[in-house]
């Protein structure tokens, strides 16, 4: 019995027990998925959206709502790249203590106490900062920042610090040793041989990993953006409570396009560093 | 042999060392002295000990027993840094070149040891010494690659780059290890006027492994043959025959053989 | 320097540039005027730092929170057992392996990514606000939300990891005459099936966030319970709640990591 099937099976026994508990334990609405009424709420959802039913003309025919909130999506997207860099910022002087192959001296330096005591340090922070989701760090956040959309920024960095911090040490871990050794052997010391060789190696690796968390960022920056209050995040908030459901699907709409734009940016940029570097 | 008896003028004096990898011995215990200046060959079939003697005389790997000093200091004793970079050099097979750096900075990375860490990461940006990287792969022929990312050249062109950055590192004794192994006979011709040059210019010892005769007659002054880890002879160039190679490489006069034709 | 060097070095300055310029926008974005560190904002800060040693571990808190990580963790499992149920299958007909004539095969394909990728282009928790809105809030509105972007991802990776396969063993299978769906199932899902079964345990563990922060729309589990620990500024029980957060995390992680492991043996 391989590790592989044992964690299979357990697996199973995980999923059935699970679904037990959803459906017993808690208000699963599993009689509701029968029943005619919910359904009809949900078309009538679908309805109010669409605002077919209501006199006004919908949110998402008017210029001058689509100007309002498009200033609000440009705001989700600022609050987006202030995420990437941010993360970029804090990734790039930390990662590299972070691989097991630099701070144990495999690479020609001595292994020392301060590299492995480094070493824990950064897979510490990587660990404890990607295991949160991005919302709990913005609900933690915004006691210390104002809302708007930095507090915001602040949290989808600090998650993605440990998602690409850790990938990037990784990359490290599978590089070939022999450029750096030969480095040493020409006579660089520890950090001039981390500069010319792991860096430049790691470098397009590194960026394609944090263009590809621009990505998750986008669709994450609107559901941060109900608790920091900035960008279309804080408007959906509101439009709920008010029941403005045009509005609603207008900015949906914005949310959509952001998330298309991003997704063609990043795979555009994703070109350009790996055929030009 | 005692350092003893040794006087200063060799460079490079080893003394009954010796390396095994687990149970295989790559180099049983053997002495040689090797002096400033002088073009020495090593030859000998594949698995004879070549590379494991010139690893060792690089500072690579460590002997398992015996001295080895390279200028009066103890190699065994000394880590690899500025010091020793500025004794020995080696290129061997993999050229282990940054992949993603261009031509100039893999160059340029020659002078690690003796740049601060302040200029080199100001170099990364604004090139330092430029003017003798150029000069280097000039030398080499290949300037016009110098912006070109290291891993879009060819094999050659590499090994070449690796040379630059030998020149550029300035020591006193250069290693190769099957340089022209993978060449053909005119390209190989080529290389070996370069990196004779390159020794004869300054004076710089020059330790290669080569298995062609006519090129260890006409760019080595001294033939030292191993075989099975063992020094079989030691002679001039000049008294380095086909009969004294095929009785290294235990071949009879009926057999074919390729000179040049790899490891 | 060549022409062609110049122009390389050219574009990757100006890109440079033009994406330092972008950053600086974004900076720009943000409102300096206002406070940016609310007041007692900084001793809000330290005072949360400090909580951490230690957090708040009496037994009563400890039951809730074990508790409440039961219950991210059943709405996470049973999210993803969903993600698979959907995903699996429309990533087999986005490989273009579905049964009939090639194009049709390839125009359902088509039709099916781009189903895929609108299923993730939108956040579990925008999908759940929406279908709370439209069905009310139940758990299993809430698994549906989860299990929809999940079973994008896993449906397009599910295809990518399909079409990876080495051709070579699948052609005795395709020469006996076998259909592309036959090929799929007998050929390439053994093949495919140690990443398969990888990256859908890499997903448990994401899906174990987006569980937790389910909470904003109703459902309990650990981001409820911080939410309501955080609302009464006891930074101890949110800190015990993370630990268990991060320890939930790392537990699955190390799983999937020997899981992978045990199948590339």
């Amino acid at each position: 019995m391989t590790f592989a099937r044992a964690s299979l099976y357990a697996f199973v026994v995980l999923a059935v027990v699970s679904w037990g508990y959803i459906l017993l334990a808690t208000d699963s609405g599993a009689s509701d998925v029968v029943s005619v009424k919910t359904w009809s709420n949900a078309g009538n959802f679908v309805r109010q959206l669409s605002g077919v039913d209501s006199p006004a003309r919908p949110a998402y025919l008017e210029a001058d709502r689509w100007l309002a909130t498009g200033r609000l999506a440009l705001n989700t997207l600022a609050m987006s790249v202030l995420a990437i860099v941010l993360t970029g910022l804090a990734v790039l002087p930390t990662f590299l203590p972070g691989a097991r192959n630099i701070s144990n001296g495999a690479l020609g330096g001595a292994p020392s106490r301060s590299g492995a005591f480094l070493y824990h340090a950064v897979r510490l922070a990587f660990t404890l900062t990607r295991a949160v989701p991005e919302l709990v760090w913005a609900m933690v956040i915004i006691f210390f920042l104002s809302p708007g959309i930095l507090p915001g920024a602040v949290a989808l960095a600090v998650h993605n610090y440990g998602v690409v911090g850790r990938l990037s040490a990784e990359v490290v871990e599978n590089l070939e040793p022999g450029p750096a050794r030969a480095l040493r052997a020409a006579g660089a010391s520890n950090l001039q041989m981390l500069l010319y060789s792991m860096f430049p190696q790691a470098l397009p690796h590194f960026l394609t990993y944090l263009l590809y968390r621009w990505e998750v960022i986008i669709r994450t920056t609107v559901v941060v953006g109900f608790v920091s209050a900035g960008g279309l995040g804080r408007e959906f908030r509101l439009s709920l409570s008010f029941f403005h459901y045009t509005d609603l699907a207008l900015l949906i709409m914005w949310y959509l396009i952001l998330v298309v734009a991003v997704d063609l940016l990043s795979a555009w940029l994703r070109r350009v560093v790996t055929r030009g570097r | 042999m005692n350092f003893a008896s040794l006087n200063g003028s060799h460079l490079i004096a080893a003394d009954s060392i010796s390396k095994s990898y687990g149970r295989v011995q790559a180099l049983a215990p053997l002495s040689i002295t090797i002096g400033q200046g002088e073009r020495v060959a090593l030859a000998g079939p594949s698995g004879s000990g070549k590379t494991t003697l010139l690893y060792l005389l690089a500072g690579v790997i460590q002997p398992d027993s015996g001295d080895l000093l390279l200028g009066g200091q103890d190699l065994t004793r000394q880590k690899p840094g500025k010091e020793k970079a500025g004794m020995v050099g080696l290129i061997h097979q993999q050229y282990d070149l940054v992949p993603h750096l261009s031509v100039l900075h893999n160059v340029l990375a020659g002078r690690l040891g003796q740049w601060s860490l302040f200029r080199s990461l100001i170099s990364l940006v604004w090139p330092q010494d430029r003017h003798v990287a150029e000069a280097a792969l000039a030398q080499m022929g290949i300037a016009d690659k110098i912006h070109e990312r290291t891993s879009h050249l060819s094999g050659g062109e590499q090994q070449r780059v690796a040379m630059a950055r030998l020149m550029l590192q300035g020591s006193r004794v250069i290693l190769a290890d099957e340089p022209v192994s993978s060449l053909d006979p005119a390209r190989a011709e080529d290389l070996l006027e370069i990196l004779t040059a390159l020794a004869g210019d300054s004076g710089k010892t020059l330790i290669a492994s080569i298995h062609a005769p006519h090129l260890m007659r006409k760019h080595f002054s001294r033939v030292i043959g191993l075989r099975e880890g063992r020094i079989e002879f030691d002679i001039p160039s000049e008294e380095v025959t086909d009969q004294v190679l095929e009785k290294l490489y235990n071949l009879d006069q009926s057999e074919p053989f390729v000179w040049g034709g790899g490891n | 320097m060549g022409r062609r060097e110049l122009r390389l070095l050219e574009s990757r300055r100006l890109l440079t540039l033009l994406l330092a310029g972008v950053f600086l926008w974004s900076l720009s974005s943000v409102d300096w005027k206002g406070p940016l560190i609310h007041t007692g904002g900084v001793g809000a800060f330290w005072n949360f730092l400090s909580s951490l040693f230690p957090p708040d571990l009496s037994p009563g808190f400890l039951r809730l929170a074990l508790t409440a990580s039961w219950q991210t963790l059943a709405y996470a499992v049973a999210g993803i057992t969903l993600a698979v149920l959907i995903g699996f299958p429309l990533g087999v007909v986005a490989s273009g392996s579905v049964p009939g004539s090639p194009r049709t095969g390839l125009g359902l394909a088509v039709a099916v990514r781009f189903i895929l990728a609108a299923m993730r282009s939108i956040h579990e928790l925008v999908w759940a606000v929406l279908f709370v809105a439209a069905f009310g809030l139940s758990s299993l509105t809430v698994i549906l939300a989860l299990a929809l972007p999940y079973a994008g991802i896993l449906g397009r990776i599910y295809s990518e990891l399909f079409s990876q396969v080495p051709e070579e063993p699948l052609r005795s299978l395709r020469a006996s005459g076998a259909s592309p769906l036959r090929v799929l199932l007998y050929g390439r899902l053994p093949m495919a099936l140690p990443d398969l079964l990888g990256y859908t345990f890499y997903r448990l563990e994401c899906a174990i966030r987006s569980a937790a922060i389910m909470s904003f729309v109703g459902i309990r589990g650990l981001g409820f319970e911080i939410q309501l620990s955080l609302n009464d500024l006891l930074f101890g029980q949110v800190w015990t709640l993370l630990l268990f957060m991060v320890g939930m995390v790392v537990v699955v992680d190390l799983w999937s990591t020997r899981v992978r492991r045990s199948l590339v043996s």
